[in-house]
């Protein structure tokens, strides 16, 4: 979230916008990442239980990150627009859980959305927050994509690093004591 | 009914747990990281190489999602494409380790660790399988847990 640990609402959904999947970018991306057939020939993907062409579950996660990109991009933007320091995220650690619970077809509209559903100050990253991520994915006719769960970062504005972490990361900065310190560290 | 595509390839009733599938190897290119980013992951440190030198990454490094997806690629050449898959279900705790970095080849193992039989569909079985993928100096880059359908050979209720 570009927005600082504070400022996040939790269960405030945040949009992300639609992506429309064309059945090339489908098979496109089916041949570079996830050649099964349903992801790759229209014909034989007739044979399938889905009875045609879909898009791979790596597909729309995918396009789903970009999407969520673009909005953390527009979101800092805003905030500039605004007169105000956008906050700073950090990179993720991964993915607690992924369902796949409805396949998309060419011509579907599928429309992304993040909720923070918890945070708290982390225990282990001084100056950062854990968010506790959401992301949605639903298509055109209100069906449910997929569901994620997620760690994300976030830095907290009001910070004020602890006298023994002050007094170290002044005394590292000193060029023979510094090295002592990162040695020791 | 059977699938004439996937009627040759092994079904869940072929498949048996600890069963370890070589992925093989694949070396990521600064082109392949390029391409994929500008699409999926525009952040500067996948983009730019100044950019990201400066980074926390210290290099131009692949989308954690690139990664995933280069994983998957390896997982389908190597096994889904010869056995009766009918796609995927999602995954859990999947962990981003260490940064895949322009030149590196990366690699693994993925095992069988669980075998059911769908409680929904009699037709269909879930094959779960753990990845380990690491690098060319064997440190590990990602794990996770991806869940599977497999056609069966003979639909069976599950009491």
């Amino acid at each position: 979230m570009t927005r600082w640990f504070e400022d996040i609402e939790v269960n405030e959904p945040f949009p992300l916008g639609d992506h429309t999947f064309s059945a090339e970018e489908i098979i496109r991306f089916g041949t570079l990442y996830d050649p099964q057939y349903f992801h790759t020939d229209p014909e034989l993907a007739r044979h399938s239980h889905f009875g045609g062409l879909i898009a791979s579950g790596w597909h729309t996660v995918s396009v789903g990150h970009r999407k969520m990109v673009d909005a953390l991009f527009a979101e800092e933007e805003r905030l500039r627009g605004l007169g105000q320091e956008p906050g700073v995220s950090g990179p993720s650690p991964g993915v607690n859980s992924m369902d796949f619970k409805a396949p998309v077809r060419p011509g579907d509209k599928v429309t992304y959305t993040l909720t923070v559903t918890d945070k708290r100050p982390s225990n282990s990253i001084p100056g950062w927050g854990l968010l506790f991520n959401q992301l949605t994915a639903v298509n055109q006719h209100g069906e449910l994509v997929y569901e994620a769960h997620l760690v994300g970062f976030s830095k907290l504005r009001d910070y004020t690093m602890p006298l023994r972490l002050r007094l170290l990361l002044a005394l590292s900065k000193m060029p023979v004591l510094g090295k002592l310190i990162r040695r020791g560290s | 009914m059977t699938n004439p595509v996937t009627k040759d390839r092994r079904h869940f009733e072929d498949l048996a747990v600890g069963e370890v599938i070589d992925l093989g190897r694949t070396t990521v290119s600064k082109d392949m990281i390029i391409t994929f980013a500008r699409e999926f992951d525009p952040f500067p440190f996948h983009l730019d190489e100044a950019a990201a030198k400066v980074s926390l990454l210290g290099g131009l490094a692949s989308s954690g999602w690139q990664t995933g997806a280069l994983s998957l690629k390896m997982l389908v050449d190597n096994f889904l494409s010869q056995i009766a898959s009918c796609g995927g279900l999602g995954f859990r705790d999947l962990k981003w380790k260490t940064p895949v970095m322009v030149g590196d080849t990366i690699g693994g193992t993925v095992t069988i660790a669980e075998l059911r039989r769908s409680s929904t569909h009699p037709q269909w079985g879930i094959v779960t399988l753990d990845f380990d993928m690491r690098n060319q100096n064997g440190k590990p880059v990602m794990s996770m847990r991806l869940a599977n359908l497999v056609e069966c050979r003979k639909a069976e209720a599950v009491a």
